[in-house]
């Protein structure tokens, strides 16, 4: 193998990260460099024959607790003093200190981690050991409202970047003892803690040992973005379509376990993963349960139907105008005719022009700072467009097309799935312009094709709308029946318990 | 890569040995009435675009009428876009003119020409234009041209207000069940209020123009046909408009023919103008009166009918639901029985006060 090749060539994982003996001075080597590391020397109750070192992260741990729980018990305690020396250590673990944890390590690999999660380690002279106190320091942002999936009747907390928060949140309203929580670590250089989370006798165990499977084989650098995971997780990224469902709601995540599905957290990301991913997952608000049945039916049906608007509306344009005028009505087509006139381009370059220009002034309101961005949107899709308009650039009624279609997509619930209608707009867009309906029609079966192959934890994507796969359906996907009506848990997530009330 | 298969059999089940061709409506002219009369080479075709709006403001520019004289239907066609600088587009055709002398000719290669090109198809609405030829009418639009007063001849009559009027494609099935059809028709004179001006039915035999109903014999047509319903009956100082008129027919027969045809037509009506409101006796004599002008409207039409021995009101079709075993074995002499069959006729009007 050259030596290119070997450098290209995977790297194993290293297990243990640090190996060998545990020691103040190992501890001190790992730690060359790193200006946050601390280390402070004790006497035992002012003994100065008895010494005890402490070590902990700057920045990681909490003073007052490192203060109040170990530094001054160390410094006050007279039975520090006193006591034998060969029984010091058990009695600082069991009890001398305040600590709310104490654990005994003898592993130089485990001492580290421990640092750097903000406990504090204590060694004593001539001795091969160190007791760890967890005495982190619990800064993070405050729970706050979901800003992605506002709650008009219902709670307004949401998934902070905390892990252990959003672990509390869900535990506060799923208080059965069968919620369980398993971590993981994921990340060689960011050793991101990732938990699953299940109700035990509800979710199919199946499905949890796949997903702790999948978490197990990531061997990455770190976890900085949800992609981080997603990507690695799903069962294939060939699909621009979201397959694994995410919401920053505890109501809804809790929902989603009480479904039957299985939950994922990790520190740092302020959302909660669902899976296995269905695709009527994604057309489901929070809001769903909290509003009158028929209210939330009709809601339902809107975001399916505004799906099918949002993806079909330009190609379906240029397929009518271009190839078919004929069934168009007269008086629709007259009015086409007469805004076409004097505009100099075609009817598929005018539509791919504008679909790209709306994508343009999304993207750059985005990026700018709320005012701004919203002054740029304005300005955008208002001036520019009035503007293009009476410059006959653009006729009138392809610029009403593409809001339509650009409208009716910021319908979706998931902005994931938004995002995959967008590249399929475009790409059914192009084969309109190509051959028409068929080849609009061709497109269309592509996509159900697409769909159809897709699978999310060994779950078709498509799974509310198949038949004769011997999986019992839960209740409609495009509508919502009153509650005391839906009795069972979808059957297509392998749920362990499908009847969910009386 | 399964795809690849599955799109390949999708293109072959469409059944398209072509994909339609890329066209910019911007490009077109888009006819809206299309005119056919009998020429000096053989078929004069006239089509007309109506008012076109042109710009963001929509002002109206004039109608673009076409013309063009050639030995066949389609060859005039293809003449008439050689004469716009825009592609002809002949699917937004909703009104079909045919001249009086092209009817006297034969109506069938015109339907057949429509049922069978693409664009035309056998949607649009037929008039028949009496004392004058289709581009008459249609040049009688000027820059106006002629579609706002066919269309409001169309809704009218879907409204019950003017005559009833007819598709190509209902016109060209009852040709073809029937060997007669009726067509409203019209007269390019004008009575300076309107280009067009009604002028009763026209009845196509075999495939060519028997004759024309008008008047009382266009309102029985009317009538036998359950067509429009607006029609002012006055009966002394009190006027009745009618409001709905359904006809039945029955066949009795003595053998195996045809020996009686009985109908029974009802109608629904109500008071618009009286000195009293009528009632009792007084209405009952009101109701007699009014069955007797509707009676005496379907006769004359029945008797016009009968002379073209074109049973184009479909009675005998209707009657023969009660009866399809004999009709089966008549329905060959049905135009010349209907022509000597004794019909009864019985009215019966129902006032609303």
């Amino acid at each position: 193998m050259s030596k290119r090749s070997r450098a290209n060539a995977p790297h194993p994982r290293q297990e243990p990260r640090i190996p060998g003996p545990l020691s103040l001075a190992r501890l001190e080597e790992v730690f060359t460099d790193c200006v946050d590391f601390t280390k402070r020397e004790v006497y035992l109750h002012g003994d100065n024959q008895r010494k005890a070192v402490v070590c902990y992260i700057d920045g990681q741990a909490r003073s007052e607790r490192l203060n109040d729980y170990v530094l001054r018990p160390l410094a006050q305690d007279p039975m520090l003093a006193t006591a034998p020396e060969g029984q010091l250590f058990d009695l600082m673990e069991r009890g001398a200190l305040y600590a709310h944890g104490a654990k005994r390590e003898t592993e130089l690999d485990s001492v580290v981690l421990a640092l750097i999660d903000g406990s504090c380690a204590l060694f004593l002279e001539d001795r091969d050991d160190a007791l760890v106190f967890p005495v982190a320091t619990e800064e993070k942002r405050s729970v706050g409202e979901p800003e992605n999936e506002p709650a008009l009747k219902g709670a307004r907390d949401s998934f902070v970047e905390s892990l252990r928060t959003n672990t509390s949140l869900v535990r506060r309203r799923l208080r059965a003892p069968e919620l369980k929580i398993r971590e993981h670590i994921v990340g060689r250089q960011s050793l991101t803690p990732v938990d699953v989370l299940w109700l035990d006798g509800i979710a199919d165990p199946d499905t949890v040992a796949l997903l702790e499977g999948r978490l197990d084989e990531i061997d990455i650098d770190g976890v900085e973005a949800a992609g981080n995971l997603e990507e690695y997780l799903v069962d294939t990224a060939k699909t621009p379509f979201p397959l694994m469902p995410y919401t920053q709601r505890p109501d809804r995540f809790c929902q989603g376990l009480l479904e039957g599905r299985v939950g994922l957290f990790a520190d740092g990301i302020p959302l909660g993963w669902l899976v296995p991913g269905t695709i009527d997952q994604f057309f489901k608000t929070g809001q769903d349960r909290a509003y009158h049945w028929m209210t939330a039916c009709a809601l339902s049906l809107i975001r399916w139907l505004c799906a099918l608007i949002t993806l079909l509306t330009p190609g379906l344009y240029i397929a009518l105008v271009t190839f078919h005028p004929e069934a168009i009505p007269s008086k629709l087509a007259l009015s086409i005719v007469a805004a076409k006139q004097e505009v100099p381009f075609s009817t598929i370059f005018e539509v791919l022009i504008m679909l790209l220009a709306f994508e343009v002034i999304q993207e750059a309101g985005l990026r700018l700072p709320g005012p701004i961005g919203a002054t740029v949107s304005i300005l955008g899709g208002l001036v520019v467009g009035n503007a293009a308009v009476e410059a006959h650039i653009v006729s009138p009624a392809v610029l009403i097309a593409v809001a339509i279609a650009g409208v009716a997509g910021y319908t979706m619930p998931s902005q994931d799935l938004g995002n995959a209608l967008r590249l399929w707009r475009f790409l059914l867009a192009i084969l309109a312009s190509l051959g028409g309906l068929t080849w609009l029609a061709l497109g269309c079966a592509g996509l159900i094709y697409h769909l159809a192959g897709l699978e999310s934890f060994g779950v078709a994507y498509l799974a509310p709308f198949t038949t004769g796969t011997r999986v019992p359906r839960g209740h409609p996907s495009l509508f919502r029946l009153p509650l005391p009506m839906m009795k069972w848990r979808d059957g297509a997530v392998k749920t362990r318990n499908r009847r969910n009330q009386r | 890569m399964k795809i690849f298969p599955v799109l390949l059999t999708a293109v072959l089940l469409t059944g398209c040995s072509g994909l339609p061709a890329a066209r910019e409506m911007g490009d077109m002219a888009l006819l809206r009435t299309l005119g056919v009369d009998r020429g000096a080479a053989g078929v004069e075709v006239t089509g007309s675009t109506g008012p076109q709006a042109k710009g963001l403001q929509a002002e109206g520019e004039s109608s673009l009428v076409l013309s063009a004289d050639d030995d066949t239907l389609s060859a005039a066609c293809l003449a008439m876009q050689g004469q716009s600088d825009s592609f002809v587009f002949f699917g937004y055709v909703d009104q079909l003119l045919l001249g009086e002398t092209l009817a006297e000719q034969g109506v069938t290669p015109v339907l057949d020409y429509a049922a069978r090109n693409t664009e035309l198809g056998l949607g649009a609405r037929l008039w028949l234009i009496r004392d004058g030829s289709a581009r008459d009418a249609i040049q009688a639009g000027g820059q106006e041209g002629i579609e706002k007063r066919l269309e409001t001849l169309r809704a009218d009559g879907k409204m019950g207000i003017t005559s009833l009027t007819r598709t190509a494609g209902e016109v060209y099935t009852d040709l073809l069940e029937r060997g007669c059809a009726f067509v409203p028709a019209l007269s390019p004179a004008g009575d300076g209020t309107a280009q067009l001006t009604q002028r009763g039915y026209g009845v196509l035999k075999g495939d060519t123009l028997a004759g024309f109903l008008e008047g009382d014999e266009a309102r029985g047509l009317e009538l036998l046909a359950g067509g429009p319903t607006g029609h002012i009956l006055t009966v002394g100082s009190t006027s009745v408009k009618t409001t709905s008129a359904h006809t039945k027919s029955r066949l009795e027969f003595q053998g195996e023919m045809p020996s009686l045809l009985r109908l029974t037509c009802r109608i629904e009506a109500r008071l618009t103008e009286y000195d009293r409101r009528p009632q009792g006796e007084e209405l009952r004599a009101l109701m007699t009166a009014a069955e007797e002008q509707e009676r005496a409207c379907i006769q004359r039409a029945l008797t016009r009918l009968q002379e073209l021995e074109a049973d184009c009101a479909g009675l005998g079709a209707q009657a023969a639901m009660y009866c399809p075993a004999q009709w089966q074995r008549g329905q060959g002499d049905w135009p010349r029985g209907f022509s000597q069959i004794p019909i009864e006729i019985e009215v019966q009007v129902a006032i609303q006060t």
